[in-house]
């Protein structure tokens, strides 16, 4: 039976603490009625950008990993002029991070009201939910479902349609992903033109990750006062992040922007002026910066202090290395990965990409020799800043954070001796790289 | 011959300055070519390459333009100053010098596509310099028909000198297409091959293993 606009089922108090995005139970995922059980009917505001001023006031930044101010780009979007386009990313390339994936399942309909509110807010008649396609049938299966859901119970205004990506780490590049999305192959280009100014068909395309459009779509119900409650005052509000610990297991936490490290990471850290199994944190995903165990342990989970260690909150992404791995090599792994994931135009990141990636392998291996740190070093700052996106960068800012993290390491590898006992890798890949252009479209 | 009159230099200057120009282009044609596919010049880098056929041609256009006004001062034969924008429509020659203006035509095409470039869509911008492909060789027949000067003699063997750098610069072109390596293969092709030693090492430097990126 249909379920009608005015019907708010049964009465709905402001979700206090944590979690506000997840369900709080045993990890069902939230059908229509659910949803509007839990939230109620999408707030709609019958104006174009009054949603910003709530977004502005709640000081909602990005949680893709740029952690742009949300107010701003809605604005910029909606005074690009012209017809306006709304994508909702949830293409979660990062190989580390799960927890895009994790809310399109559990909360849908929270992710796709946001996409609603966002689009009403910039005048868009159009709208698209931009997943990767090995996220399996059932995953797409249900999308789909939660879709088809809202059209016929006339919740959504704008149609949204379901684009799968190809699975890789630069198809959720906001240029890519225009690319595709205009029908080319999801490789990024230059900018300007910025994709809030053309985008796809060459209209103003506004780009939110989709738990940006959750938090968005509680904001436009429970106001920007409620979501100020946790957090810091600089960075309000609450993130998901997915945790990987030393013994393996990996959860996804919705954590209040400022938590400390410690308390994510639990045991992994040590407790009490022991050291625990973990030997270093990389904070942000394949792209961030590796942080030594004791470093991490005085770290809050908020861009203040991580920038302050030379890191960012990134996509969210925390992994404990356990001692027993050797950082080196796990690098090397990704760094391999990484290069075979280039996009193959940019001269400095086709070029130097394997060629660091190839020293990296070295250095993993018995007895390298001292110029291969000091190549590597050269060729790293060869690639940045020279390229389409940023790719090559953020490769980088990984590379020479496990340079600075696993000098120790190094140093017992040059002696011809590694620290490490495990025999299999820890970092999560993705199998299969790129052999034609059929991969990237 | 005759000698150099006054009332005759403005004829030199524009046979000379003619023969100046096709050589210019010649080599903004094979320069341009060099570009697109990321070419070297021994010793230059790459943006040097770029900025001599930008250069060149601007220079090419200067000599071009003497030679077009030398050519409607000069009183011996009529040519009105329109005919060199306005194909075929010169009283002398008037099939010679109108496919010069054709060229020109597209030249000015070219140029002023370039100038203004940065407000241009990069794809309508490509596809007016594909143009350039038509404008040379209508340039080159326009040269040797339009005058005697270059059907005999050393002038001949210098415009079939022209016409070959072009051929070579075409062939050139058409075999490093179809050498590349396809895109999503390049990085796996680079993975595994041997660094380069750092220049200054006192060692010869290795082959360049770059792969270029069209």
């Amino acid at each position: 039976m249909p379920l009608r606009r005015g019907e708010a089922t049964a009465s709905r108090s402001r979700p206090d603490g944590l979690p506000r995005l997840l369900p709080a139970g045993p990890g069902e995922p939230d059908g229509l009625r659910e949803h509007l059980a839990r939230h109620g009917f999408i707030p709609y505001r019958n104006a174009p950008l009054q949603l910003a001023g709530d977004l502005q006031a709640a000081g909602l930044t990005g949680r893709g990993g740029a952690a742009f101010p949300v107010y701003r780009k809605l604005e910029a979007v909606a005074g690009a002029g012209g017809r306006a386009f709304v994508v909702a990313n949830g293409a979660e390339s990062e190989p580390a991070a799960s927890k895009d994936a994790s809310l399109l399942w559990l909360a849908p309909h929270l992710v796709l009201d946001g996409l609603q509110l966002a689009a009403e807010a910039v005048g868009a008649q159009e709208a698209c939910l931009y997943v990767h396609n090995t996220r399996g049938e059932q995953f797409t299966a249900a999308l789909r479902r939660a879709l088809s859901d809202r059209w016929s119970a006339r919740i959504d205004r704008v149609p949204v349609q379901l684009a799968e990506a190809p699975a890789r780490f630069l198809a959720g590049q906001e240029t890519a992903m225009v690319n595709l999305l205009n029908g080319g192959l999801a490789l990024p280009t230059f900018t300007p033109p910025r994709v809030f100014e053309r985008g796809v068909n060459g209209a103003p395309t506004l780009v939110q990750n989709v738990e940006t459009l959750a938090h968005i779509a509680l904001i436009a119900r429970y106001g920007a006062g409620w979501f100020r409650q946790v957090g810091t005052h600089a960075e309000p509000g609450s993130m998901l992040s997915t945790i990987h610990h030393a013994d393996g297991t990996v959860r996804i936490v919705e954590a209040a922007i400022g938590t400390p490290l410690r308390s994510l990471l639990g045991a992994d850290l040590g407790t009490d002026g022991t050291d625990g199994p973990a030997q270093a944190v990389l904070a942000g995903g394949y792209h961030g910066t590796w942080l030594a165990a004791s470093r991490a342990a005085g770290l809050t989970l908020d861009n203040a202090a991580l920038t302050r260690a030379g890191a960012s909150i990134g996509a969210g992404v925390l992994v404990a290395l356990p001692a027993s791995h050797c950082g080196l090599a796990e690098t090397a792994r990704v760094a391999r990965y990484l290069a075979l994931e280039s996009a193959g135009q940019c001269g400095p990141c086709l070029n130097g990409l394997p060629r660091i990636a190839d020293g990296l392998a070295t250095l993993a291996g018995p007895r390298p020799s001292p110029q291969v740190r000091a190549n590597i070093e050269r060729w790293a700052g060869l690639v940045t800043g020279r390229g389409a996106c940023s790719h090559p960068d953020g490769s980088m800012r990984f590379v020479r954070s496990a340079l600075d993290v696993f000098a120790a390491e190094l140093r017992q590898h040059e002696r011809g001796v590694c620290s490490a006992s495990a025999r299999r890798p820890f970092l999560p890949l993705p199998a299969g790289a790129a052999v034609s252009e059929e991969d990237w479209s | 011959m005759n000698g150099i009159t006054a009332s005759t230099a403005p004829w030199y200057a524009s046979r000379a300055t003619g023969i100046v120009s096709l050589l210019l282009f010649t080599a903004v044609m094979a320069l341009g070519i060099l570009v697109n596919r990321q070419g070297r010049l021994p010793g230059l880098p790459r943006f040097a390459v770029t900025n001599l056929h930008r250069n060149l041609s601007l220079l090419a256009v200067i000599f071009l333009a003497i030679h077009i006004v030398t050519a409607v001062m000069d009183s011996f034969v009529s040519i009105p100053l329109i005919s060199a924008v306005v194909p075929f429509t010169s009283g002398y020659e008037t099939f010679w010098l109108g496919i010069g203006a054709v060229s020109l035509d597209i030249m000015l095409a070219l140029i002023i596509t370039s100038l203004v470039r940065g407000r241009l869509n990069r794809k309508v911008w490509k596809a007016v310099h594909w143009l350039a492909y038509a404008s040379w060789p209508i340039a080159f027949a326009h040269s040797i028909g339009s005058s005697t000067d270059l059907q005999h003699g050393l002038l001949l063997i210098l415009a079939l000198a022209c016409a070959a750098v072009v051929a070579a610069a075409l062939a050139w072109r058409i075999a490093s297409v179809a050498r590349e390596v396809p895109r999503a293969q390049r990085v796996s092709a680079l993975l595994n091959r041997p660094a380069p030693r750092p220049r200054g090492s006192g060692r010869p430097a290795p082959p360049r293993d770059r792969i270029t990126v069209p």
